[in-house]
């Protein structure tokens, strides 16, 4: 495991801490590292390319 | 041949990185240009000479609430309430182009049938529809990476580079 510091905003942060206060996680650093796994689900590499490249055959062939 | 002009429904990040290379009046061709009231706020907090620019801009408060579909994929894709507005507009507009460049909210906007563009998209359609050269539009992909907060890897940049290239023979 790879330990990471960094910032996150309050409100953010009380958000985390109140799932983990109403027992869904077992404390703050299991709700970021999940909510980190989702997110790099839904932005991986390929994907994010994949989406400008049609916006690049949009871009110089669509029809609006 | 006349091309249709569309409605398109604009999230924060797409204006904010047209504003920042000086090109939201690329958007100026479009039939109309919706905005949540959201989304406005959150422009006006990020980046609010965005909303300075002189465009036909029409802001829309969410009157009705999203459909239930449409709340399910936003709380499972963890979408914020600008793009969840956004959406709900999309929902009563669906013939429009969403304007998004996040990875996540556009999967949402794809699976829910909409048409999703991005930044990219809509600097290289200014070509198309005359508002730039293949040449400007080639100097103003090079200033994104030192211009905008859109971030898109080299390698990419370089492809589109080329493909534009070769699309004008320059």
């Amino acid at each position: 495991m790879k330990t990471v510091q960094t910032e996150v905003p309050e409100a953010l942060y009380k958000k985390a801490m109140a799932l983990v206060n109403e027992g869904w996680f077992r404390d703050e650093k299991d709700v970021f590292s999940e909510a980190i796994r989702r997110f790099l689900d839904t932005h991986q590499s390929e994907i994010m390319q994949n989406f400008i490249r049609e916006d690049v055959e949009w871009g110089l062939h669509g029809d609006d | 041949m006349t091309e249709e002009v569309r409605t398109i429904v604009c999230d924060t990040g797409p204006v904010i990185h047209l504003a920042e290379l000086g090109c939201l009046d690329l958007l100026a061709d479009f039939s109309e240009i919706l905005l949540a009231a959201s989304v406005v706020a959150e422009i006006e907090k990020h980046h609010p000479a965005a909303l300075s620019v002189k465009l036909p801009l029409q802001i829309r408060h969410t009157q009705n609430p999203a459909t239930e579909h449409l709340t399910a994929m936003c709380r499972i894709f963890s979408l914020d309430r600008g793009e969840m507005d956004s959406l709900t507009i999309m929902e009563n507009r669906s013939s429009a182009i969403f304007l998004k460049d996040d990875a996540s909210a556009r999967m949402v906007a794809e699976r829910m049938g909409f048409r999703v563009h991005g930044t990219i998209g809509i600097i290289i359609r200014a070509i198309r529809r005359r508002q730039k050269s293949p040449e400007e539009v080639l100097s103003i992909i090079d200033g994104i990476p030192s211009k905008s907060t859109l971030f898109i890897k080299p390698a990419l940049l370089k492809e589109i580079f080329s493909r534009i290239k070769k699309e004008f023979n320059i």
